[in-house]
């Protein structure tokens, strides 16, 4: 609250770009905590993007904090200090491509099928998604339980939440990722301060909502109940909005527009750097502490013109020939946005440091190799230094297929999530990769 | 032509023995796979997944791996029907089917007039092929629940302006004996079925609770029409049942909840006045009352344009309203030009099934059609001087006859800069013959690379590997041959008859009956008795909003029959649908 509080009318009508750095007064005198002594927040985010890499160009030289970035990682140099790539790890629960890589690192688990036919397989996640095991941590501290965004566009498929969202609460769950920028700001920035009555009468609303879902409880089925109780969470979730207030955060400028196509082409860097902004915005006003970015969807079917591509990038990874320049070029270029996020992060000071100082950010995708869907050898990077939390910049590489849930514990820890184990079945592990922890 | 290299050869040889080949039916393993219990949601109670009942699943759905014991080749015959020795039929439990993004919207403005609805909505998340399935597994997410909250007050608020309350409301002032019967009421249209003393005395309180708050009558008001907006009871469609005096120890669904049902299946919106007052009279569970009012929503207008959404989810034209393709390859490309595709195939559809209620069938082989004038330029036909579809009929000796034959079909299934042969005879057989075929296996490299000839290549030629090499033939034998008959038409739909300067071949076959073109190919495909049995499985599944069940395949079937002996036409398959048991009955409360 007193973040918000300070932030607003700070930066009337200045850029997005420009850093919101907390009021010195507020701070202590090493820059390091609050006055008042409560710590400064540490937030947990994933950036996502689909289609996995081409190894024999992710796989860094060297290990430990001498490690060299091939291609594909080479767009990170940028921000290497704060950029530990994990190796050689495998999901455990793998059992088709797509959805198993997908559920396999966001849950840690197996995906659900939802009904069977031959064409597709239809499936959601088991499991809360690991974004949402650090909303759970975090909710209540801030005006949103947690912040979803998207940048590339949604090339639909019916085959199940799996494919078409990242953010779970648990199955057919989903926190559907925003698309549009405007809306994004609409909804971080749109709403000014209520009234107290106006609280009130919405509260009123809620508690009848509730005393419905109730009602409806008592008459329906047992899965109907429990989708009924997944409702009364999400108003319970409202309720705690309206018990934080509304965000008092300057209110940077809106987006221009939602970047349309521009001549068939899709505005990808545009939209990008639009949702970069409105996310580093965000966690500068401590508006959340748990959020992802969905660069891509699984199995995506974007067009990453800008590195020559022609043909969407699911279409390219199954049919160019090796070497695949293509694909290549293409997962370079969705590290060049990666890359993007991170400076934007980095170059938004708080305290002592800067917000990624503060961020422990999973980097990842559904499976390791487009072309032959595999799960081995899966690609992560762990961004950010969690407070302290991470050393950043460690290559750290497993020497026997190690769990990836490994890796997501890790970065689950190093936001301050203070978990015993992670995962699920042959996903579970109870420890995380030392060498990356400070 | 091409020869595969060994060790390509090798590797796909030994991922099928490792995987399992489509052919051999290790994918069922994959599908069958139990997967493990199912946590809380984050916060929630336990989520009780789809129950692993083997009834519940295996949807009907006919594969590949179905006749794994037919020979591998290309003359296998047709893909066999479920057997004659179907199980007795057995409804389903009751379910909440949430409404979909569009019930939604015509729902509040059928409900509140002429509103403005909030743009800041989910979106759907549509499951094996229909919103209306995923509308049936999916909950409210905290987002969702903000944007309701949102919407809610957005639209009571413009509902309740000073300028339109009164007559929305019918009271000219907030006298509590006024608002209160309109509230009633309003909860009685919004929750599709009778308000109890209890919900009514509720709200009552509500308005005057917050009305008291905020020191504004009309402001409790709004508030309470915000609430009934956001409650269960008219976001979810409730569905519980009743006892069926037909049917002892059997169960229906009750008049209120037929209504809704008939409502949202043929208007996709809220029950009009009409059809709850039928309900009120008990009309709805007899057989006269539900044709009765089946035949008036059917000669409603809102009954096209809710059979467009369900064709447009259907045949996946949805995409069309995105359609990319490479502008330098193809310079008729425009902003529009998808969107014009799909405006064609839904005018023809709505055409056959409401103007000319014609044999369903028609819509392989019309000469038909409905275009404007981006698309006439792609037919390379005369302008019609319209950018809306124009009907047309096309030239009789041209080669476009039908739904394969629309550029809409045929530039969604292709690529951005290539046609791909094999989605085309996917999507015959996925959504004509409502014949799967199940995804590559994991594992096994997909690329069509190393096509060892000199020069330029035609798709034909590098798709011989599907045909050469036995893993890959077992299941794109049953698409690429059907496809391939589509060559003439390029990835964006336009005529051709050559490629990298060959000439197309434009041979197929189907089940050891081979043609040339699309024309050939659809007046073959027009015939197959699969045809119905696949309109007549989707719309089922459509209006149930989830997979069939093994118990429910005899409804499926009798269904068939009934389109079948009615001339194909799809109105009367709707009112079958309607008056039959499986639209009408349901199974036990899951307790």
């Amino acid at each position: 609250m007193r973040r918000r509080t300070f932030l607003r009318g700070l930066l009337g009508g200045a850029a997005v770009s420009v850093a919101l750095p907390p009021l010195e007064a507020l701070l202590n005198t090493h820059g390091t905590a609050w006055a008042d002594g409560g710590e400064l927040p540490t937030r947990f985010g994933v950036w996502f993007w689909g289609n996995g890499v081409r190894r024999e160009h992710w796989i860094p030289d060297g290990e430990g904090m001498g490690w060299r970035p091939r291609a594909e990682m080479q767009p990170l140099e940028s921000v290497r200090g704060y950029v530990s790539p994990v190796t050689g790890l495998e999901i455990k629960t793998a059992t088709h491509p797509h959805h198993s890589g997908m559920t396999g690192i966001m849950t840690g688990a197996r995906y659900h099928q939802v009904g069977t036919t031959r064409d597709t397989i239809v499936t959601t996640f088991a499991h809360p998604s690991c974004d949402q095991i650090a909303a759970a941590h975090f909710e209540g501290q801030t005006p949103f339980r947690s912040l979803e965004l998207a940048v590339c566009r949604f090339r639909g498929t019916d085959e199940g939440t799996t494919f078409q969202h990242l953010s779970h609460n648990g199955p057919n769950n989903v926190n559907p990722s925003e698309y549009s920028p405007a809306a994004a700001f609409r909804r971080l920035f749109g709403m000014g301060p209520t009234a107290p009555q106006i609280d009130l009468a919405r509260r009123s609303v809620l508690d009848a909502v509730n005393g419905r879902i109730r009602a409806l409880q008592a008459k329906v089925g047992a899965r109907d109940r429990a989708r009924l109780e997944q409702h009364f969470d999400s108003i319970r979730a409202l309720e705690l909005r309206l018990d934080t207030g509304s965000p008092q955060c300057a209110t940077p400028p809106a987006p221009a527009n939602d970047y349309p196509d521009v001549e068939g082409r899709e505005q990808i860097a545009e939209k990008n750097r639009a949702m970069s902004d409105l996310m580093a915005v965000a966690l500068a006003c401590d508006l959340t502490r748990a959020f992802s970015i969905m660069f891509s969807t699984a199995g995506s079917g974007v067009i990453v013109w800008p590195a020559g591509a022609r043909n969407s990038l699911h279409q390219i990874c199954h049919d160019e020939a090796a070497p695949q320049p293509t694909v290549h070029a293409a997962i370079t270029y969705t590290m060049e946005q990666l890359a993007y996020f991170l400076g934007r992060l980095r170059d938004t000071p708080e305290g002592d440091g800067n917000l990624l100082d503060r961020c422990s950010i999973l980097c990842t995708t559904e499976l390791s190799e487009g072309n032959v869907h595999s799960n081995d050898e899966f690609p992560i990077l762990v961004a950010g230094k969690g407070g302290g939390r991470l050393k950043g910049g460690v290559h750290y590489r497993s020497r026997n297929r190690e769990n990836a849930s490994l890796a997501v514990l890790t970065a689950l820890r190093g936001a301050g999530v203070p978990l015993p184990a992670w995962g699920h079945d042959a996903g579970r592990v109870n420890s995380s990769v030392g060498a990356l922890e400070a | 032509m091409s020869r595969p290299s060994t060790r390509r050869l090798a590797r796909w040889a030994l991922a099928a023995m490792l995987l399992g080949g489509c052919a051999d039916g290790a994918l069922t393993t994959a599908l069958d796979d139990p997967e493990g219990p199912v946590a809380p949601g984050a916060g929630g109670a336990p989520f009780d997944p789809t129950p692993p009942d083997p009834a519940a699943r295996d949807a009907g759905a006919r594969g590949p791996a179905d006749d794994a014991t037919a020979p591998p080749a290309a003359d296998a015959g047709p893909p066999s029907p479920p057997g004659n020795d179907l199980p007795p039929f057995a409804p389903q439990a009751p379910t909440l089917h949430r409404l979909t993004l569009a019930q939604y919207r015509n729902s509040v403005r059928d409900l509140l007039g002429d509103v403005q609805v909030p743009a800041d909505l989910e979106v759907d998340t549509p499951l094996h092929g229909f919103a209306s399935v995923g509308a049936s597994e999916l909950t409210i997410s905290p987002r969702a629940a903000e944007q309701y909250e949102a919407a809610a007050l957005d639209l009571a608020a413009q509902a309740l302006s000073a300028d339109r309350r009164a007559a929305f409301t019918g009271c000219d002032a907030p006298d509590a004996a006024c608002t209160d019967a309109f509230l009633a009421d309003f909860a009685r249209l919004a929750w599709r079925r009778p308000i109890s003393p209890d919900e009514a005395t509720l709200l009552s309180t509500l308005a005057a609770d917050v009305g008291a708050t905020l020191g504004d009558a009309w402001g409790g008001v709004q508030h309470a029409v915000a609430f009934v907006l956001q409650s269960p009871d008219f976001l979810f469609r409730v569905e519980v049942g009743e006892p069926d005096p037909d049917r002892p120890g059997g169960r229906r669904f009750t008049d209120h909840e037929m209504a809704a049902r008939l409502a949202y299946l043929l208007w996709n919106t809220t029950p009009d006045a009409d059809l709850l007052a039928a309900a009120d009279r008990g009309e709805l569970t007899t057989d006269a009352g539900l044709r009765a009012q089946a035949e008036r929503l059917l000669a409603d207008d809102r009954a096209r344009d809710a059979l467009r959404r369900y064709f447009a989810e259907y045949f996946n034209l949805d995409r069309l309203d995105a359609l990319e393709k490479d502008r330098e390859l193809f310079p008729q490309m425009s902003e529009t030009l998808g969107a014009s595709m799909k405006a064609e195939i839904l005018a023809l559809i709505d055409h056959i099934v409401f103007e000319a209620d014609a044999d369903f069938r028609d819509l392989l082989v019309t000469r038909d059609t409905f275009i404007n004038d981006e698309l006439a330029a792609l037919y390379f036909l005369p302008p019609v001087g319209a950018d809306a579809p124009t009907p047309v009929t096309l030239p009789a000796d041209g080669p476009r006859a039908g739904l394969l034959t629309t550029a809409g079909v045929l530039a969604l299934n292709a690529h951005n800069t290539v046609t791909s042969p094999t989605h085309r005879g996917k999507f015959i057989q996925n959504y004509l013959l409502c014949y799967d075929i199940p995804p590559p296996p994991p594992g096994v490299a997909t690329s069509l690379d190393g096509v060892e000839v000199e020069g330029p290549v035609t798709t034909r030629q590098k798709l011989a590997r599907h045909r050469s090499d036995p893993t890959c033939n077992a299941c794109h034998r049953h698409m690429d041959p059907l496809g391939l008959a589509l060559e003439n038409f390029d990835a964006i739909g336009a005529w051709r008859t050559t490629e990298s300067g060959l000439p197309i071949d434009a041979s197929g076959e189907l089940y050891g009956e081979t043609f040339v073109g699309g024309l050939e190919l659809a007046a073959l495909l027009r015939n197959q008795d699969a045809i119905a049995e696949c309109v007549a499985r989707r719309l089922y599944r459509h209006a149930n909003g989830r997979l069939e069940a093994r118990s429910e395949q005899i409804a499926v079937r009798d269904l068939t029959e009934a389109f079948v002996e009615g001339g194909h036409r799809l109105q009367t398959l709707m009112v079958a649908l309607v008056l039959s048991d499986g639209f009408r009955t349901t199974g036990e409360v899951e307790r």
